[in-house]
Formats: C-alpha cells, sequence, structure tokens
C-alpha cells in the first residue's frame, strides 16, 4: 500500500482534523464522527442530514454548508456511521423545524438511519423523514428501481433539498423536493484502476492495463461487466445510451462527469464534450453542467456521470446560490 | 397489578451479560462457519454494555438504554437488529413504570415485527427472529413470571431442534446454503444462552 498517512486506524480522524482546521468559517465537529455548519442549526428551518462512510471527499461531508446540508455523520472509508452517530448528526442540524435523513440507499446506512430516527424521536421528539438516492442504474433493472444504489445523484439532491429548505419550507414540502429530485437522478460509472481501503491494505480487485470496469459503484467495488479499453467518445456513448435507455431526456437537464478521484480534469472535459453532444442530439438542452471531483471512491481512476431531469421548479433552485468549502452557487 | 419495573430490567441484564461473556467463544466458532465469526463479541459486549447502563425508572426510556448500549457495542447488523427488538419495547411502554407480565407475549412480538421489519427477514429463514416468534407465542396468554420462563425456555429449545437441519436463508449464512443444515443458527443459538442467564439459578 502506497499512501500518504499516519496510522489505517486513525485515517478518518485525522482527516476531519485537517478539514475543519482548514475550513472553519465552514465547518464544525460537535462530536467525534458528526459535522454540522459553522454557525450550528438555523432556527425554524428544516435540518437536511446525511452520512455514509469515509473515501468520497467532497460527498458527504463536504457538502454541510449554507443551502446545502446542516449535518453529516461520518464513518470509516466505505463503512456507516453508527446509529449514535446518525441521532449526534441529527441533534446538530436541528433547528426545531424536523429533520430529512438524505442518504444513499445502502443496506448498513438504512438500517442505522433508521434506527437513529426512533432513537431522537423517542429522546428528543424530534420528527424526521427518510429520502434514498437509489440513481445508479446499472445496480438494479428498472423494475426493481428502489435496490438500486446511491451514487452522484447525492449531490443533485443535497443542492435542490437544501436550497428549498433555506426558504424555510415545511418538513413536507422539502421532502417532496428531496424524493422529486431523487426520482429525477441517474447515474453510471466506470474505472480504469481500483483502489485500496487503508484499512484493508490491498486493492479493491485486480485489472489488466487494457481492461476496464463498466458499471462501477462508489466503493472500489468490481464493475457489473469488464471490457477492453475504448477511445473515449466509444465510452461516453455506452455510458449515455444507458442513461438515456433508462430515463430518455425530454427538455432540461443538468449533467455532472465526475471524477472516481484520479481522473484529471483534462479527461473529464474530453468525456464532457462527447456527452453534451449525445444529449443534444436526443433533443435536451442542458443546464448547468457539473465537471470535476464530486462524488469520489479514494484514488481510483474512472468517472461516473449523472443526468439530473430537471423542471422549472428543480432548475430554481438548483440555481440557487449555495456554499461550503467545495462548491459555490451564485 | 403484578408487573415488572426497569430495577428487573437491571437485575436479568446482570444475570445475562456473565453468560453472555462465557458463551462469547461458542457463538463466535459457530457463526465462524456461517459468516463472519463475531458474534459471540456482540452478544458478549452488548450485554456487558447493558449490564453496566444506568437505567432510567420509566420503562420506555429504560428500553431505549438496554437499545444504546447494543448499537454502542457493535454497528454489525446483529447489534442493530437487537437494538431494534429492544425500541419496539421502548416504545410501547414508554411514560410507565411498570408492565404486566400479562405484556410480555405481545413486547415479544413486537421485538420480532420490527426486526423482521428491519432486517428484511421472514419467518421460516432460520434466523433469530423464528425463536422470537416461538418465545412470543409460548409466553402470550401468561401471566405468571415462572410461568412464562419456563414455557419460553421449552419453545426455545423445540425451535433450536426444529430448524436445526433446515438451510439457512437469511444474511450471510444463507450464502453456505446446505452446509448450514445440521448447523445450530448461530442468531437463535444466542438467545439461548441469554435465556441460560435467566434460568441458571432457578
Amino acid at each position: 500500500m502506497k499512501k500518504i498517512l499516519n496510522d489505517p486506524a486513525s485515517y478518518v480522524d485525522e482527516m476531519l482534523v485537517g478539514l475543519t482546521a482548514a475550513h472553519p468559517e465552514y465547518y464544525v465537529q460537535p462530536e467525534r464522527r458528526v459535522i454540522a455548519r459553522a454557525g450550528g442549526a438555523t432556527a425554524g428551518k428544516v435540518g437536511i442530514v446525511t452520512g455514509g462512510g469515509s473515501g468520497h471527499l467532497p460527498v458527504f461531508t463536504g457538502y454541510v454548508g449554507t443551502g446545502l446540508l446542516d449535518a453529516c455523520a461520518i464513518g470509516d472509508v466505505f463503512a456507516s456511521p453508527s446509529a449514535e452517530e446518525m441521532a449526534g448528526a441529527m441533534r446538530a442540524a436541528h433547528g426545531g423545524a424536523g429533520i430529512l435523513r438524505l442518504y444513499g440507499n445502502y443496506g448498513g446506512d438504512v438500517m442505522n438511519f433508521d434506527m437513529a430516527g426512533e432513537m431522537v424521536e423517542m429522546e428528543d421528539d424530534i420528527a424526521s423523514t427518510t429520502v434514498l438516492l437509489a440513481d445508479d442504474v446499472v445496480s438494479a433493472p428498472p423494475e426493481e428501481a428502489e435496490k438500486r444504489r446511491g451514487t452522484g445523484g447525492l449531490v443533485y439532491a443535497y443542492k435542490i433539498a437544501g436550497a428549498k429548505a433555506e426558504e424555510k419550507a415545511d418538513l413536507a414540502e422539502v421532502t417532496r423536493i428531496a424524493q422529486k429530485t431523487a426520482d429525477a437522478c441517474r447515474s453510471i460509472g466506470m474505472a480504469l484502476t481500483p483502489c485500496t481501503v487503508p484499512q484493508a491494505g490491498k486493492p479493491t480487485f485486480e485489472i489488466g492495463e487494457s481492461e476496464m470496469e463498466m458499471g462501477m459503484g462508489m466503493h472500489g467495488e468490481p464493475g457489473i461487466w469488464r471490457d477492453q479499453l475504448k477511445p473515449a467518445d466509444a465510452i461516453v456513448d455506452e455510458m449515455m445510451e444507458r442513461l438515456m435507455a433508462d430515463k430518455a431526456p425530454a427538455g432540461r437537464v443538468s449533467i455532472m462527469v465526475n471524477s472516481l478521484g484520479a481522473t484529471p480534469a483534462e479527461e473529464l472535459y474530453i468525456m464532457y464534450a462527447r456527452a453534451k453532444t449525445r444529449l443534444e442530439a436526443a433533443g435536451a438542452e442542458i443546464v448547468m453542467p457539473l465537471v470535476g471531483r464530486y462524488a469520489t471512491s479514494m484514488e481510483m481512476t474512472g468517472a461516473t456521470i449523472t443526468l439530473c431531469h430537471l423542471d422549472a421548479e428543480l432548475e430554481a433552485l438548483l440555481k440557487a446560490p449555495c456554499d461550503c468549502a467545495f462548491w459555490r452557487v451564485g | 397489578m403484578s408487573g415488572f419495573t426497569a430495577a428487573d430490567l437491571a437485575a436479568a441484564a446482570a444475570r445475562i451479560a456473565p453468560v453472555a461473556a462465557a458463551s462469547a467463544d461458542e457463538l463466535n466458532a459457530l457463526d465462524g462457519q456461517l459468516g463472519d465469526g463475531d458474534l459471540g463479541i456482540t452478544v458478549s459486549k452488548g450485554w456487558a454494555e447493558a449490564a453496566a447502563a444506568e437505567l432510567p425508572a420509566d420503562l420506555g426510556q429504560a428500553f431505549l438504554a438496554l437499545a444504546k448500549a447494543f448499537q454502542r457495542a457493535s454497528s454489525s447488523s446483529f447489534g442493530t437488529l437487537v437494538a431494534t427488538g429492544f425500541m419496539a419495547a421502548a416504545k410501547a411502554t414508554k411514560g410507565r413504570e411498570e408492565a404486566g407480565w400479562d405484556e410480555v407475549g405481545a413486547l415479544l412480538s413486537a421485538a420480532r415485527d420490527a426486526m423482521m421489519a428491519r432486517g428484511k427477514g421472514a419467518l421460516g429463514d432460520k434466523s433469530v427472529l423464528d425463536v422470537l416468534d416461538a418465545a412470543a407465542e409460548a409466553a402470550s396468554g401468561k401471566a405468571e413470571p415462572g410461568a412464562i420462563l419456563s414455557a419460553v425456555d421449552q419453545a426455545t429449545d423445540q425451535a433450536l431442534e426444529a430448524f436445526r437441519d433446515r438451510p439457512n436463508r437469511l444474511g450471510r449464512a444463507r450464502m453456505f446454503g446446505e452446509r448450514s443444515q445440521g448447523l445450530d443458527d448461530p442468531g437463535m443459538r444466542a438467545f439461548r444462552r441469554i435465556l441460560d442467564g435467566l434460568v441458571a439459578d432457578r
């Protein structure tokens, strides 16, 4: 294992020390594994809480900020936080108007977050709702869409639901918008190399020089199928065809071309150029494209593409102001 | 009315904890044949935390403290499931300092249902749910603690016997299919050991 670290066991805790030290204007750490907004919870605003394993920055923790999330519970690399840590994040986010739990559809996270919801309801009388992102189209067929895992669509859901909450909309309304955004997102991923989880010390899979994994998630897992490496346009064509077959673009769409960690911006822009051509050929109009590192998988080489199908309501919220250490709009 | 209080829960946890600790190796070994081999750690650490927990007089808050003890001890899915069971009991007893012995059957049923919903498990899959189901049925309609305990004791043995030769269909153990036939389900065995703590000195 070749990594810049001191001790695999303290990898996440040392990362959090640095994150909060570098950006004290955005983040505070009220508990060991909870990051909240520097200004604390906003009175009268629905709190939006997320959580999940480390290894994905800026997701999940990075998106705590104005117009985005209120707090985040942080697990070890690719591991769920505990229910107590999630309950801690919910308390830190509580401004008296209830909590939306907004996170990716992974078994361990769902069990623990449901438990956390019961705990804060019982102890603190905090009402909460859940919206799960299940946007990865290759992880289950359309008829079992509720079993899909959550990936890049999380970023759109944080942004759009976060903007709605900032308007002081009530919990039911923020939940409705978050679900509408989750339903509007479709993602797919591909990878050229695996990653190494610090505490495991070994790459998550092996792959030949001339091969690529298609249908990757964001936990270093192998993809759904393996193929010979192809030119960028052919890779993007296959990804776009699968995304558009799952939900045809009709009107305005935002697209995210996201690096899984090690893929440089240059290659993302090569991909974006092709994706734009394909989307426009299908009759879509692109709104606010996002190209960069949004939801990573440690140091994997590879990329994900997410489409967020917009209507006027979602588009206005997507363009509303937000501010965190990793993303500013307006 | 005859019933139980948070002090009874604390006394039960104190009796179960040493028995759970003594069965840690046995449960780890059994779990190691079908899963990741840490069930004994979850069960012994969970009951140690439960026995050490300060239990408030409100029964709902006391059950909640037990749920949190298990959650603290282990974020494994078994720890979360046990916590879920205690949470179901917490909801049913919130705001009361005493619950009737005749409610034990209903509390076990509530725990079973909540654990089924959270773990997406079904009865008949050969899991801790099956033994809880048998225990709930055995306890229902009874209002005397001694009668409840001996009925649950018997029903637990019968459930272990009835499921031993069937394949596991839930969790990681289901991937071992036939290899799980002839072995007790580790979660069911864990329930047996917990009960051992309660019947030990009777």
